[in-house]
């Protein structure tokens, strides 16, 4: 059964059509990866499974519950993490606070105002662990805002991976990297997920990354799936490579 | 008396008023266009104009020359202060900071007004020739307030043309829309935000002695001017001119008649229009962005 | 030192004031230590959630008013109408922070001082309840329950409100520590990614903006017993002004800051204020500089040389932090 289905799901702003009825399943201890050209429509359809957009029409249902239309803290209630193109942190506090506030919303006990301790230790705990699998543990006291551009952006997918999800929703977690950086992200996601625990969605521009990671892949073009395969099919299928206008290398 | 002289009477007093809280909100509306902060000392350069009026026309006995110098003296004070402060701010990007800034000076103006001045309100008399009534319809009508319509009428389509005609209003809204292109095309930005920090605080520094005659000038008045303002700039939008005037006019008109219905509840409807307009519609009905 | 010793030894040291104090500087000491207080409470909005009210003197004035009215109409002990007047403040202020917190930024700011305009109005409107312009006077000062009369002397009055000061300083920080406070941190740093992350962000916006009222209210439940009397001035918003400028320039978001802002402010407007008559220029001006070039401002400048950097000399930490800078 699909950890999450979309079905028919669209999105318009005015006359654009931003995602055009999309239909998507994806299975539990999948590595899905979203790609197409610039504006094909891949962060709003992560706006619309998310809760940030509401869809114009069809709807999104994760482990047989449908999330479209709900608010956004309530879909990331339901085991959805997600990370955001635009790296987005608590830049004053240390890395170990964003990732222990991280892991503190997923607790209950995460509103008390006294008698929180044990809440306080458990979220430590779950913070430093996911720290340590995107191995920023040396980091751990360093405000956010003093770490380098890459490790900002593991520090975002610590944060959501500390949150215990069952789908972790990264939105070009390689953006703005240098090819070590992305080399070094890659290999700490492969060995993260290799447990086969966590289902992945991912948008990537960089075609490496995708070939590297996913087990599927699933091509937007003007809000539209044109393709949705394994990677050897997708990089042989004509039309995907007119959307990128020369295809891969 | 009659209804229609009821309400000629009625809606005149609004229209007076709105001309009053024009002179405000104009000013607020004009300087979020261009620096997309609200001046929130904007109500105690009002209540600055107000005293400073007093000042001049207690020490020289015309109203007139009152009407004259405080936009004159309100004016520099507030392009000294954007100067000095504000434009120093703007690379920040903080929104907080300019907050407190601008409430900072709020705050000062108010004790020093209250230094200089005392606690007590003073007033302004009604320049002679624009005392006693004018009978409409077989009502009286306050010549001031005649006065005030005429006024604020006029200020407000000079600054209409203003805006449109010239060139200078030309730039004025070129900077409201795109501050970074104009700067690229050549202009010092920086020198069109502190005359039009200026000119809205000379406009505030206005109405605060066109009010001065009827309300007196006293220490509570920027609080609650402000406040209105804030609702107009809401309503009409904040950052545009035509909805500073349609918002003059609406919160106007709730007032005077919402004080002649429910007497004791004036202020309460203007908080309660403050709370639904925030809450229901925060960008104003014509307004760019927050 | 630690902040246990740190507190230990400042209420020790407080609690000798009396000692060697003359009697006219006792007046003035329990002025600044309430209104320590207040600067605190508004703190938890401003520096913890980065919530700017101009309108926080509302809850001083509930608070005030509050207790005033307890103790005039009805035969109650000190301490009971304090507190229930710290209970029915809050009350209020719950459908105020619920409509208030449904915005952000300057709105939120207009808001409170809306209504900080309106409980000033309602003082007005209902003369006959609470005294128009001439407010409320006569404030008895009961004696407590089990017949202790000790604070109905001004040394007594002192100990009750350094108790409340020190009191709510530790439920404050408690607050701040517990897991609700680290969400305030995560709202005062990045909302939507909050949010984004599972809270309810109104939620723990309106029940801070309930706490800070409430602990405003008890600063003014405190003051009206002790001045003997409640007047409007209570409301007039220059209060939201001068407690707002305290928080800042003491240091938000630390607590201690505002509460020692709060305190030497009252003490020096009392010596200053008959000297010259520039004190309002002089403190405003503090306060602009303070937050264009001290944004963390004393408390926060001071404690700042005693924070542990942020990494460990002598290991290759040096080395990665060195990186982690590039």
């Amino acid at each position: 059964m699909p950890i999450l289905e979309c079905t028919g799901l669209t999105r318009r702003f005015g006359a654009l059509v931003a995602v055009d009825a999309v239909d998507m399943a994806v299975e539990p201890g999948e590595i899905r990866a979203v790609i197409g050209p610039n504006g094909a429509g891949k962060s709003t359809l992560f706006n619309v499974i998310t809760g940030v957009l509401a869809p114009s029409a069809g709807r999104a249902r994760f482990m047989d519950e449908t999330i479209t239309g709900l608010p956004v803290e309530q879909v990331a209630q339901k085991g959805i993490a997600r990370t955001f193109q635009l790296t987005h942190l608590f830049p004053e506090l240390s890395a170990r606070d964003n990732a222990r506030i991280a892991a503190q919303a997923r607790l209950p006990g995460r509103m008390k105002l006294i008698g929180g301790a044990s809440v306080i230790a458990q979220s430590v705990e779950r913070a430093e662990q996911a720290l340590d699998r995107l191995h920023l543990s040396r980091f751990a006291d360093v405000p956010a805002n003093m770490l380098s551009h890459g490790d900002q952006r593991l520090l975002e997918i610590a944060m959501a991976v500390a949150q215990a999800p069952r789908l972790l929703m990264l939105d070009e977690p390689t953006q703005g990297l240098s090819i070590e950086e992305t080399d070094r992200a890659v290999e700490i996601l492969r060995e993260m997920l290799a447990d086969g625990d966590l289902t992945v969605i991912l948008v990537e521009h960089d075609m490496e990354v995708v070939f590297k990671l996913a087990h599927r892949i699933t091509v937007l073009h003007q809000g539209r799936v044109i393709a949705d395969d394994v990677p050897e099919k997708v990089k042989a299928n004509d039309e995907v490579q007119r959307a990128y206008l020369g295809g891969f290398e | 008396m009659d209804f229609v002289g009821f309400l000629l009477t009625q809606s005149l007093n609004a229209f007076s008023q709105a001309a009053i809280l024009f002179f405000i909100a104009c000013g607020l509306t004009l300087i979020f266009g261009i620096m997309r902060i609200i001046n929130f000392a904007h109500g105690s350069l009002f209540m600055l104009g107000a005293y400073v009026g007093f000042s001049t026309a207690a020490a020289t006995g015309s109203f007139w020359l009152a009407l004259i110098v405080a936009p004159i003296v309100v004016g520099a004070v507030g392009m000294a202060f954007e100067k000095l402060f504000l434009s120093r701010l703007y690379i920040r990007g903080d929104g907080g900071a300019y907050l407190m800034v601008t409430f900072g000076l709020a705050v000062i103006m108010g004790e020093t007004i209250r230094l200089i001045w005392g606690p007590h309100p003073h007033g302004i008399s009604t320049p002679d020739m624009l005392r006693g009534v004018v009978i409409l319809l077989d009502q009286p009508f306050p010549k001031y307030r005649l006065f005030l319509i005429v006024f604020g009428l006029l200020a407000a389509l000079g600054t209409w043309q203003f805006l449109e005609r010239t060139r200078a209003g030309l730039l004025i809204r070129a900077v409201s829309q795109n501050a970074e292109m104009v700067q690229a095309l050549g202009t010092d930005v920086q020198m069109v935000r502190t005359c039009v920090f200026g000119f809205g605080c000379a406009m505030a520094a206005l109405g605060g002695v066109l009010a001065a005659p009827m309300v007196t000038a006293f220490l509570g008045m920027s609080a609650s001017v402000i406040i209105d303002a804030f609702v107009i700039v809401i309503i009409g939008g904040m950052g545009s001119f035509l909805g500073s005037i349609i918002g003059s006019l609406l919160v106007a008109f709730a007032q005077v008649f919402g004080a002649y219905y429910f007497p004791n509840m004036a202020l309460a409807i203007m908080y309660l229009l403050m709370l639904v307009i925030l809450v229901v519609r925060p960008g104003g009905l014509l307004g760019k962005e927050e | 030192m630690n902040w246990k010793t740190g507190f230990v030894i400042t209420a020790f040291v407080a609690c000798l004031v009396p000692l060697v104090s003359p009697n006219y500087m006792m007046t003035v000491i329990i002025e600044a230590l309430i209104f320590g207080l207040f600067a605190m409470s508004l703190d938890l909005l401003v520096g913890y959630t980065r919530l700017y009210s101009f309108g926080h003197v509302a809850a001083y004035g509930l608070g005030a008013y509050t207790s005033a009215l307890l103790l005039l109409h009805f035969n109650l002990p000190l301490p009971i109408a304090i507190i229930l007047a710290v209970a029915i403040s809050m009350a209020i202020a719950t459908p105020i922070a619920w409509v208030c917190t449904r915005t952000h930024g300057v709105s939120f700011a207009m808001l409170t001082l809306a209504f900080a305009q309106l409980g000033y109005a309602i003082l007005y409107g209902f003369k006959d309840f609470t005294g128009g312009s001439n407010g409320l006077a006569g404030i008895p000062r009961p004696e407590g329950p089990f017949g202790l009369d000790f604070f109905q002397s001004k040394i007594g009055y002192f100990y009750m409100v350094l108790f409340c000061l020190l009191g709510s300083y530790l439920l404050c920080r408690a607050l701040v520590n517990s897991p609700f406070g680290a969400v305030l941190a995560g709202i005062r740093e990045n909302e939507p990614k909050t949010a984004a992350l599972g809270y309810n962000t109104r939620a723990y916006k309106r029940i801070v903006a309930i706490a800070a009222y409430g602990f405003g209210a008890l600063a003014g439940a405190l003051y009206a017993p002790f001045a003997g009397f409640a007047s409007p001035e209570l409301f007039f918003w220059l209060i939201s002004g001068t407690v707002l400028i305290m928080v800042i320039v003491g240091g938000s978001g630390t607590l201690i800051g505002p509460i020692i802002g709060g305190v030497f402010f009252l003490m020096l407007e009392n010596q200053l204020s008959e000297v010259t008559s520039l004190w309002p220029l002089i403190f405003g001006s503090i306060f602009i500089a303070f937050v264009m070039f001290a944004p963390q401002g004393i408390w926060g400048l001071l404690t700042a040389r005693f924070t542990k950097p942020p990494v460990q000399p002598g290991s290759d930490r040096d080395g990665e932090a060195a990186r982690a800078h590039s």
